[in-house]
């Protein structure tokens, strides 16, 4: 599955780039994640519980930076599993800061994959999962970054 | 009965799945006729409860070791997981048990690939011979005394959850009428579902043909037993190499009907030598009886989800258990193309509750294939599903969305579906399409049936494989086309044609020579 899109934020690159940075900061922007604990200065490590009809679990996952080139250049590997079917998923994400009128627009291009028996929900879950979870992440963002002024704060970005 | 050292039957069945199990307990009713039936994968006794209670039906598919998955691919590389039942009971005893009867213009369509014997009104007494649905006792459509018992957990003129009663006043406001009988010959509107279940426990073909077969002194039932290839010698096939535990071995026999599923039926075709020479070469498979059509033609159904944001949650036994929309992705369209269901809820910690709709195109008209990874039995086929090639198929699906959202807007459901999540309104909902279609695991048509000299059958309209004596096809991949319905029930069907033709029983359903069209 491969997610694109951009957000615009009303504050300066580098101010966004340094929360984007920060595993603490980046991980209090994922909706719903608890237990997180920073491993070292690049990774986190958190649970988020996800049920589907009756079926409900916990999916433990593990994010790392792994390329951090302001601006243009930032790599977070996300790996995890799934308590209920053990399947296993892993995403790439790849985001690049550049200055926009009123601030900063962040691009953004994820390559999720999952596998086990997790795919089979795949599409159904997975897909709605992320737009709403990458709008709540902008969403915070914002609330951090942005003087209160929801003119410059723009449109979330899109899946694809 | 275990199989001794002497083994030799009269019939050996491949494939104890929805079809075979059919076939295996209606040729055994006939104590002359000494059956085997093989299954590859486990025969648990007692039920295990994950198969029998229809509640955990999720568990089943998601963690249960009865599931084998196939990793196909979409055409932007994509993975799709394409699945079948790797347990005696086969997609029966893995299903979400709806009992759903192919409309009355499938049977049209397959009586141009097979003659008349295969028109809705030759089939109709087969498929009364399947059903006891007590809630239509009385209409002459429907079985009273069949193995397989049907039951709705709800009727439309029964009292519903508001979830269920808004659906069903939305999708009257948008023209779908009631449709108390999702099996007359063409059903459209909603429909109260019709499952495989009877005092709450599943009905698989294991449960309602093989059960109460399993005495029989004539019947043998191999579990954890593959079949390697069809032994045939002179233009006709003798028996089967199997193999267990134990390791490999022979068993002879007088007829061999493989019912092994749309994936592995073609796979010991092409095993056996027969199939495309050019695949067989490729395999180094010695050519028995060249036929292009095994593997190729392979059809299926096409699942896009639109998620809505829910003001609520829905849980899983007001919505799915209920009803089903039969619609049409646009006014003009001639048959019902859309089964349409409301999905439960689901549930991200910190994030607001999610509502997917999910729109199961009844058509597909491309075609896909099935081939051999190697020669080796033990190796997965390699599944190409083509599904949502044709751009009617994805129209089709992206005028869904559109009637989705339409639905979900109507004041009744338009309190529980908040926007549109995945995809949203300003999505390219053509590439939502393209690159998120899942299946909803229908595959037919790779063995399809045809006359001879039509260059894409594998057997005749009585099931017999071109080319070879006492070798029968007897499951859904004899299907030239998918129906405009779930599949279990036709597979079935074809189980009891199998059986008729095998035990040489006069059917006039199915004359020895079929008219022409």
């Amino acid at each position: 599955m491969r997610l694109r899109g951009a957000i615009r934020i009303a504050a300066t690159p580098s101010a966004t780039w340094a929360q984007l940075v920060a595993p603490v900061s980046l991980a209090g922007c994922v909706p719903g994640a608890r237990d997180v604990r920073q491993v070292d200065d690049r990774t986190f490590q958190g649970t988020v519980h996800a049920a589907v009809g009756p079926m409900d679990g916990e999916f433990g996952f593990t994010a790392s930076i792994e390329e951090a080139s302001f601006p243009d250049t930032l790599v977070v590997r996300i790996e995890g599993v799934d308590t209920v079917t053990r399947s296993r998923l892993e995403a790439a994400v790849r985001a690049s800061l550049s200055e926009a009128p009123g601030g900063t627009e962040l691009a953004y291009d994820a390559s999720v994959g999952v596998h086990g028996r997790l795919a089979i929900l795949g599409e159904m879950v997975l897909r709605a999962t992320a737009s709403l979870m990458i709008d709540s992440a902008a969403a915070c963002l914002r609330r951090r970054l942005e003087a209160v002024d929801p003119a410059v704060a723009g449109p979330a970005g899109g899946v694809t | 009965m275990t199989a001794g050292r002497r083994e030799a039957f009269d019939v050996v069945v491949v494939g104890g799945g929805a079809s075979g199990c059919v076939v295996a307990g209606r040729l055994s009713e006939d104590p002359s006729i000494r059956v085997l039936l093989i299954e590859e994968g486990p025969d648990p006794q007692p039920l295990p409860e994950v198969i029998a209670d229809p509640r955990r039906q999720a568990e089943l598919v998601l963690s249960s070791p009865y599931v084998r998955m196939y990793e196909a691919e979409r055409q932007d590389g994509s993975s799709l997981p394409l699945l079948s039942g790797r347990v005696m009971g086969g997609g029966s005893s893995v299903n979400n048990l709806a009992v759903v009867r192919p409309m009355a213009c499938d049977f049209e369509t397959w009586s141009a690939f097979g003659g008349e014997a295969w028109s809705y009104a030759a089939m109709l007494p087969l498929m009364r011979a399947i059903e006891r649905d007590d809630d239509f006792a009385d209409d002459p459509i429907h079985g009273d005394s069949g193995p397989l018992m049907l039951s709705r957990g709800f009727r439309l003129d029964d009292p519903a959850d508001p979830p269920v009663s808004a659906l069903i006043e939305a999708a009257g406001a948008l023209g779908l009428p009631p449709c108390p009988d999702l099996n007359q010959p063409a059903p459209y509107g909603v429909c109260a579902s019709p499952y495989a279940v009877k005092d709450g426990r599943r009905q698989s073909s294991a449960v309602a043909y093989l059960d109460p077969a399993r005495g029989r002194p004539n019947l043998t039932v191999l579990s954890d037993t593959s079949a390697g290839r069809v032994l045939i010698d002179g233009g006709r096939a003798r028996g089967v190499e199997i193999s267990d535990r134990g390791g490999a071995r022979r068993v002879a026999a007088g007829a061999v009907v493989l019912a092994a599923g749309v994936y592995h039926t073609p796979q010991l075709l092409q095993l056996s030598g027969i199939g495309p020479e050019e695949e067989l070469e490729r395999l180094g498979v010695p050519v028995v009886v060249p036929l292009g059509g095994v593997g190729e033609n392979y059809r299926d159904h096409a699942v896009v989800y639109v998620t809505f944001e829910g003001t609520t949650e829905l849980r899983e036994e007001w919505v799915i258990p209920k009803v089903r929309l039969i619609a049409r992705s646009r006014p003009d369209v001639p048959v019902p193309d859309l089964h349409v269901f409301m999905r439960p809820t689901v549930r991200v910690a910190g994030l607001p509750p999610m509502l997917p709709v999910s729109l199961h195109l009844l058509e597909h008209r491309s075609a896909g294939r099935v081939r051999l990874a190697s020669a080796d039995p033990a190796s997965l086929p390699v599944v190409e599903p083509a599904l949502c090639e044709h751009p009617d198929d994805v129209r089709a699906l992206v005028d869904g969305i559109g009637l989705a959202a339409r639905l979900a807007a109507q004041p009744p459901l338009a309190s529980y579906y908040g926007p549109m999540v995945s995809p949203s309104a300003d999505d390219e909902w053509e590439a939502h399409v393209r690159t998120t279609y899942d299946t909803y695991h229908h595959g037919v048509g790779t063995c399809r049936l045809g006359r001879e000299g039509d260059p894409g059958a594998v057997v005749d309209p009585r099931l017999r494989v071109h080319g070879v004596e006492g070798l029968l096809v007897a499951d859904a991949s004899v299907l030239p086309t998918v129906p405009h319905a779930n599949t279990n029930l036709a597979a079935m069907l074809v189980g009891e044609v199998a059986a008729r033709v095998v035990a040489g029983r006069p059917l006039a359903a199915v004359p020895e020579t079929p008219p022409r069209p």
